[in-house]
């Protein structure tokens, strides 16, 4: 019975690099953090033998103009990782998952098909290459945790004779043992550096004073700790990802693709009698410099457009009817198309068990939830996605600052509130809480029916105020008015300022074209008649709008 | 015309964002005569405010937002003298019965102290607003009214803002309502927060502070809009255009505040004098007493000089002051406590003959002008250095108790934003997460000098943050404004002030962190302009290291010292200052210091106070210390500026050094009397002003050309009295220092041992860390033992070895170990000595696994063992054997006496033999560093002297010997790091190895190139050119490079 171990080292920069080939070779720095500030969370040797350092700020490393610098990213330490697990199971069915970098594959029977555990050791190392890994391979006779050391400890092949694994280990860095940070410290105290010199130590006297523990890690040290094989359990994450030659811009051709990948991923989901709760989408988009530079231009905004495109269908049951959800896809896509050309797509389910929900005989008939959801998102695709669901006061002095939540059933909704209010900050509710005592203290006369967007205007001032209103072909003259109402704040990230005025509008009604605009804009009964309304002037946009009107 | 009742400045801590100048500069600008600040709680800004108004002319209106037991905040206004009594009252009650920071006003405490004082309906947080959302317009009517039975119907203002918002003027209209109802006057303010409009960010970022949010999550508790600023009369006019009554009454109504803060009824205590006899008359046979003591019988300029000093002291009615003071010292001599007046006091003869100082003014000619005028009308000022520590607080509760609670307090230190403070508040706002936050406050340091380069911005792009982001950049502007604003009042590490009867109605009281302490919220220079006199009880390190050396001498010597019976001419003491032998030794111990000692050569006392003077920014700015030396050296002749100021600067050979000189020669040459003169200095001091200056210099040109001083004389004489005023130090204030540098000097050269165990046992303090001392200490002789749990106190101790004293490390310098620990050790071990390490752990059973593993790892446990090969690998062993517990079957039966189950390798000691081998030098030097911060073993440097010299390196003793010019290679530890402000971007490093400490001068140029190594690395190798003249040895640095020399944790003392 003998064991191989696989570790990929620097697996996070490698992670990255084997989506980039062409970074293979270089130095490269991987960075993290909240942006705008990060720093350098891993680096490949090439990088640390020029001088970059772990936790250095990345405008530190940027300095350095041999460096590729690049973000780290869970995504491909993941599917990396599934690579190497899969670089497992194509030798062997008993693998076990080790570590995000380490995977043991146990070599028991595998002669016959390979040979030699040498060759099995060389053919996972010339392997992992196919798979854009490269990896450290060890084989072990008996023990486990000694081919994992030694996959760890040592570069390329390893291959440990019975007899040897002292010998072999015992000049491997303690910490490769993985101690807790105490032990680790009394070990650098005592000057006991090497796995040689704490399996030079009495276990005796070192279960007295480090425990069961010490007498764990003096065993591993010695090369002589055996355990059994945990078995990698089979993924509980779907995903499956398609890399185009051609990159894709119709939907209709995206659609076939995406049916594709849809089919796939409920067969696994029904083989394992499960659905989907949500279904995530990320598309690699095609770089165009010329298209990105003109939509920063036309934006104003200094960063390129990202290169990812991501979507989240959230389902309000699990589901697994791949055309049902192939339209729900569609259409979220027709109402936010990606920018650019897509060059790969990732989807992924996140299973749940399947609806089991039977309904109340005396429940009052409600809409199925699957084609409530493919209403939704038909409604989405015709007014935008940030125009449907229930509005949500937020907590700023803001006007109209809203955000929308998702529309849910009142059952639905019940039941996620109580879930919510336990989850709920007290800040949250403290504040929703003084809004709410101060709509009720001062509850408003009149109803206000807010314009969305806000219509531009153009406003006529004597003596600093309001004298007439100009908007949509409409001409007003104000009759009354009171005001300002002035607003102000995030000064940090993307300021506002307002002047509101409430104004009394008495329309003229001399041209046709003004009624016509009228009747197209507001109802009828308004024109000919006056009307209250919300005006103000943006300070940074330099203009009028109206906000909207008192009933 | 529009006056603001109701502005709060940024002694609102956290609820304002301007500072009390800035208020009156901008009220001063939108013309108004006068304003009003509202602190919150308190009178914080009052005195600033007060100050910065009167130069320019507004009437500062005083009142305070008092907070309510109901959670509202009264705004009082101060009418008159009764009124701001109460209020101060009403604050320190509030304040002194809750925790630092909190306290609410009850009723009828406010029924009780209302007399005086105004109050308005207030804005969003006042009465009215809170009566009015929770009970909506009834309660709000009966709130006023019980406003009105309060302080009485007249003194009742609705106030109204407009801050153009729905709800406020909702609010404002049911306000109106409510004033007709009740028929009172309306009153218009704008509730001010800041001056002008952009402050409302700073604001917005106090608030995050206040309430321990981010602005990202802040909402509505960040400002609704930029409105809270400063307004002109005319916006005031056009906001209350349809209630002009409203802005017609804050004239009306600051009309009536006729109160301020010059009308504060301060008045120092009375002394009780025995037998019936005036203060005066008491006073005056204290110092008839103290002048036969000090100058005998037969002194007749000394009794001159009293009566004259005493007449001066009558006429300004001081007595009780000198007798207060003197009731101090006096209770300090009862105690055995070192005390010692310093600074301008030691000018006086009175306080030399009261015992006060003991500097004596009549035989060093000390002008007394300096100290006490009659022209200034001011307080005198007297520091009294107290040894810090117990004996230094023992001072100041005698004077609580013998002032009471209300009748002395301490006076207060605000404490401000700096670089460091305002990046991680600020970044906490802006949601910087922990990592980023560390790293850029440890970033933000400042040096003292900064070049052009040398800007915030540089330090966040060192920090890794981009400038190019619009919220980096904000942040970084956030951080300029936050400079210098208040955050919270702290303590004055010594100021204290009293009063005859209630100091509480004189400033508000409130409780200091500190237990049994109380404070005034005035900080010191505000109850100095104030008029408060102060008493500074200052803790000085170096009193407690000479008490300390008085007692080990005596206790181990068996030698009694008296201070003020030193021998005054000691060669060996001169020899060692001439050869800047000095470390550890009191002001004349830094590298500048040092540069400067073999130059002047100093030979005899008064050599010392111009050695402890002329190493400041003044003479060293108003370029005299050159000169001075050139003639010390009689390298230049010593010129007077006129003859008939050869008296007055003769002593320093012609160049003025002391701010007394600089007041003698404007009463020589100009004709000036002394209070003149000190005017004088005043108007050139830190708080010039140009009109006074232009004044004060016309005044000084007509007085010298009455006495025939005119052209390039005249001009000289100007140029150094206005250069140097700025910086200058008082001669007396430098002869009570150089008191105390000569005692240290003498000390440390004729009992080494004793200083060394003082000082050790007083840090920190001075410009040398503990291992610099040591080192020293070791290079003069001295043997330093290193940590015993056998032998160690919890303090340094002195040992007899060969006839020789040495000092011990006491316990104290042990990392992490617990000072009750430590005591128990010491206690235990005098009732039987430890045997074992298991031993050791029974007697003191609290002490823990880490600390243990430290005193073994320092090598303090190897005598624990009974085998001569135990080493501190072996007590490691040991100590986690004894740290684990062990089960009850593992433990030796008590009552048999027989061991169940107990390992087999332990030894009779209990002590295990150990598979560890021992540590070797370099493992030896770490565990020193890393458990004690020093070793006491070889330095460093001296594992690698022989590949060092290979390399061509110099030690530092061999520099001297080495000519001026040539080009060197040097290497060492670096001990400090200084970039001094006068210095013009250059860095002096001090690097240390075995041999002694070399020093070496970075020029700007090529620390801009090394700056990273040479503020990062712990040991350098320095190559340039050596300087080496009148034996003052640097090298010139042009070439800098790290060495690694151990990974021993040392550390530098870095003044940045």
């Amino acid at each position: 019975m003998s064991f191989a171990a696989i570790h990929i080292p620097d697996f996070i920069v490698q992670a990255i690099v084997r989506s980039e080939p062409t970074l293979r070779g270089r130095a490269v720095a991987i960075v993290d953090g909240t942006p705008p500030l990060w720093s350098v969370v891993a680096t490949n040797p090439a990088a640390l033998q020029i001088g970059i350092e772990l936790g250095m700020a990345k405008s530190q490393a940027a300095q350095f103009t041999a460096v590729e610098i690049r973000h780290r990213s869970a995504a491909q330490e993941k599917t990396a990782h599934e690579a190497l697990l899969d670089l497992g199971w194509s030798v062997s069915p008993r693998v076990e998952d080790t570590a995000p970098d380490t995977v043991v594959v146990d070599l028991a029977g595998l002669g016959v098909l390979f040979g030699p555990d040498e060759k099995i050791a060389h053919e996972l190392a010339t392997r992992s290459t196919g798979l854009g890994l490269n990896a450290r391979v060890a084989v072990a006779a008996t023990s486990i945790e000694v081919a994992v050391l030694a996959a760890r400890g040592f570069p390329g092949v390893t291959l440990i004779e019975p007899g040897e694994e002292a010998k072999s280990l015992s000049g491997l860095p303690v910490h490769r043992l993985l101690p807790s940070f105490e032990i680790l410290e009394t070990l650098a105290r005592w000057g006991v550096e090497t796995c040689g010199a704490l399996a030079a130590l009495p276990v005796i006297q070192l279960s007295e004073r480090l425990g069961q523990e010490g007498v764990r890690l003096h065993t591993l040290a010695r090369g002589a700790f055996e355990r059994s094989l945990v078995l990698a359990k089979p993924s509980v994450s779907f995903q499956e990802e398609m890399e185009l030659d051609d990159s894709v811009e119709e939907l209709e051709s995206l659609s076939f693709l995406l049916g594709r990948l849809l089919d796939q991923l409920c067969a696994r989901l029904a083989a394992r009698s499960l659905s989907a709760r949500a279904i995530g989408m990320e598309f690699d988009l095609e770089r165009s410099f010329e298209k990105d530079l003109q939509r920063s231009a036309r934006s104003g905004q200094q960063k390129l457009v990202p290169r990812k495109f991501e979507k989240i269908l959230t389902l309000p049951v699990p589901m697994r009817d791949a055309k049902l959800l192939l339209k729900l896809v569609r259409l979220r896509l027709q109402a936010d198309p990606p920018s650019a050309a897509i060059t790969k797509i990732t989807m992924s389910a996140e299973p749940d068990r399947p609806r089991t929900t039977q309904r109340g005989l005396f429940l009052p008939a409600s809409p199925e939830p699957e084609k409530l959801e493919l209403t939704m998102a038909r409604l989405a695709n015709l007014v935008g996605e940030a125009n449907v669901g229930s509005p949500q006061l937020m907590d700023t002095h803001r006007p109209d600052a809203i955000r929308m939540e998702r529309f849910r059933l009142a059952q639905a909704a019940a039941a996620g509130g109580r879930k919510k209010k336990l989850n709920t900050s007290p800040f949250e509710s403290a504040g929703k809480k003084t809004r709410a005592d101060i709509a009720g203290a001062e509850k408003p006369a009149n109803g206000f029916r807010f314009f969305r967007p806000d219509v531009p205007a153009r406003v006529e001032l004597r003596d600093g105020l309001p004298a007439r209103l100009f908007f949509n072909g409409l001409r007003g003259e104000v009759v009354a008015v009171a005001g300002p109402w002035r607003t102000s704040g995030d000064w940090w990230q993307e300021p506002w300022d307002q002047a509101e005025w409430d104004v009394e509008v008495r329309f003229s009604t001399s041209s046709q074209t003004s009624k016509r605009a009228a009747n197209s804009f507001h109802s009828a009964k308004s024109v000919n008649s006056r009307g209250l309304y919300l005006i103000y002037y943006d300070a940074r946009q330099q203009g009028w709008f109206l906000r909207g009107s008192y009933d | 015309m529009y006056t603001e009742l109701h502005v709060r400045s940024a002694f609102s801590f956290l609820a304002g964002a301007s500072l009390p100048e800035e208020l009156a500069s901008v009220c001063a600008e939108r013309e108004m005569e006068a304003m009003a600040v509202l602190d919150r709680d308190g009178m914080y800004g009052a005195p600033r405010f007060y100050l910065a108004a009167k130069k320019i002319n507004v009437r500062a209106l005083i009142g305070a937002e008092v907070t309510s037991e109901e959670g509202w905040r009264y705004p009082l206004l101060v009418e008159s003298r009764q009124g701001y009594q109460n209020i101060c009252r009403l604050i320190t009650r509030m304040k002194l019965r809750a925790q630092k920071g909190e306290g609410q006003i009850s009723r009828e405490e406010l029924e009780n102290g209302a007399s005086g004082l105004i109050c308005l309906t207030g804005g969003e947080e006042g009465p009215l607003a809170h009566a009015m959302a929770s009970g909506g317009m009834d309660a709000a009517t009966k709130c006023v009214q019980q406003l009105g039975e309060i302080f009485g119907s007249r003194n009742v203002y609705v106030e109204l803002q407009r801050h153009y918002c729905r709800d406020e003027e909702v609010r404002n209209q049911r306000a109106l309502e409510i004033a007709h109802k009740l028929n009172l006057p309306i009153l218009a303010t704008n509730g001010v927060c800041y001056a002008l409009p952009e402050q409302r960010e700073v604001l917005d970022v106090f608030s995050c502070v206040r309430h321990h949010r981010m602005l990202a999550t802040a909402g509505r508790l960040l400002a609704r809009n930029a409105e809270r600023h400063l307004k002109s009369t005319a916006e005031m006019q056009k906001l209350f255009a349809d209630l002009p009554e409203a802005i017609a009454n804050t004239q009306v109504l600051a009309s009536r505040l006729q109160f301020t803060l010059n009308d504060l009824g301060y008045q120092f205590p009375i002394y009780p004098v025995p037998d019936g006899r005036s203060q005066m008359q008491f006073l005056r046979d204290r110092t008839y007493d103290g002048l036969l003591s000090r100058y005998g019988e037969d002194n007749e300029r000394a009794r001159k000089q009293i009566a004259h000093e005493l007449d001066v002291i009558e006429r300004l009615d001081l007595a009780g002051y000198f007798l207060i003071v003197w009731d101090i010292i006096r209770f300090c001599a009862r105690q055995n406590i070192l005390v010692q007046g310093r600074g301008s006091a030691a000018n006086s003869a009175v306080c030399y003959a009261l015992g006060i100082t003991a500097v004596d003014p009549v035989g060093m000619e000390l002008l007394f002008e300096r100290f006490l005028s009659e022209e200034r009308g001011e307080w005198p000022d007297i520091d009294l250095d107290l040894p810090s520590g117990d004996q230094r607080e023992r001072a100041i509760q005698y004077v609580y108790e013998r002032y009471g609670k209300l009748g002395a307090a301490m006076t207060a230190n605000v404490v401000t934003y700096r670089g460091r403070s305002a990046a991680r508040e600020i970044g906490k706002a802006f949601a910087f997460d922990v990592e980023v936050l560390n790293r850029l406050t440890s970033l933000v340091g400042a040096w003292e000098y900064k070049d052009a380069n040398d800007t915030l911005e540089r330090q966040f792009q060192d920090a890794g943050l981009d400038l190019q982001h619009p919220q980096i950049r904000k942040f970084c502007e956030l951080c300029l404004r936050f400079q210098d604003l208040p955050r919270h009042l702290g303590q004055h590490s010594g100021g204290m002030v009293v009063c005859q009867g209630q100091l509480d109605a004189v400033v508000p009281l409130e409780p200091a962190t500190m237990p049994g302490r109380v404070v005034v919220q005035w900080d010191k220079d505000d109850c100095a302009d104030m008029g408060i006199v102060k008493v500074d009880l200052l803790g000085l390190g170096m009193m407690a290291v000479l008490e300390d050396s008085l007692k080990i001498i005596s206790d181990d010597y068996g030698e009694e010292v008296d201070l003020s019976r030193l021998p005054a001419n000691d060669k060996l003491v001169y020899s060692t200052l001439q050869k800047a032998d000095t470390v550890g030794m009191f002001q004349i111990e830094s590298r500048a210091q040092m540069a400067c000692l073999p130059r002047l050569k100093p030979t005899c006392f008064y050599d010392i106070v111009v050695q402890v003077a002329i190493i400041r920014p003044g003479p060293i700015v108003g370029q005299m210390v050159n000169p001075y030396l050139k003639r010390r050296q009689g390298r230049e002749p010593a010129n007077c500026l006129h003859p008939s100021l050869e008296q007055v600067l003769a002593r320093t050979l012609g160049v003025p050094l002391f701010q007394e000189q600089l007041l003698r020669i404007a009463m020589i040459a100009a004709g000036f009397s002394g209070g003149e003169a000190e005017e004088l200095r005043r108007a050139f001091g830190f708080k010039r002003s140009e009109k006074r200056m232009r004044e004060v210099e016309y005044k000084l040109r007509r007085g010298m050309e009455k006495n025939g001083i005119i052209g390039e004389t005249q001009e000289t004489i100007i140029r150094s009295i206005t250069s140097f005023a700025l910086y200058g130090f008082p001669e007396s204030h430098a002869a009570s220092f150089a008191l105390l540098a000569y005692a240290s000097a003498y000390l440390k050269c004729h009992y080494l041992a004793a200083f060394t165990a003082a000082m050790l046992n007083n840090q920190p303090m001075g410009f040398y860390q503990p291992p610099s001392l040591v080192t020293d200490a070791q290079r003069h002789g001295l043997r330093v033992r290193p940590i015993d749990i056998t032998c160690s106190d919890w303090l340094c101790t002195l040992e007899k070895i060969d006839g020789k004293f040495a000092v011990r490390l006491g316990l104290r310098y042990v990392k992490g170990l617990r000072g009750d620990i430590g005591a128990e050790i010491v206690r235990e071990r005098g009732i039987h000595s430890f045997t074992s390490v298991d031993d050791l752990k029974r007697s003191v059973p609290r002490i823990q696994k880490e600390e243990l593993a430290v005193l073994a790892e320092i090598g303090a446990l190897n005598k624990l063992g009974n085998q001569r090969a135990f080493h501190r690998r072996s007590a490691l062993w040991q100590v986690e054997r004894t740290a684990r517990s062990s089960g009850p079957l593992y433990e030796r039966s008590d009552d048999s006496g027989a061991d169940v189950f107990v390992d087999s390798s332990l030894d009779d000691s209990g002590a295990a033999s150990s598979p560890l081998a021992p540590m070797n030098a370099e493992q030896r030097l770490v565990a020193d560093y890393r458990g004690t911060g020093m070793t006491v073993g070889p330095h460093p440097m001296s594992y690698h002297r022989a590949e060092l010299q290979k390399m061509g390196v110099r030690c530092a003793a061999e520099l001297a010997c080495l000519p001026d010019g040539m080009h060197v290679r040097i290497a060492g530890g670096v001990i400090a790091r200084q970039r001094p402000g006068t210095a013009k971007g250059f860095v002096f490093l001090s690097m240390e190895d075995e041999t002694g400490i070399a020093n070496a001068i970075i020029s700007p140029q090529l620390f801009e190139k090394c700056h990273i190594v040479v503020v990062h690395q712990q040991f350098l190798l320095i190559e340039g050119q050596l300087q080496n003249q009148d034996n003052v040895v640097s090298v010139k640095s042009q070439r800098i490079e790290p060495l690694t020399i151990t990974h021993a944790p040392t550390s530098s003392h870095d003044f940045h």
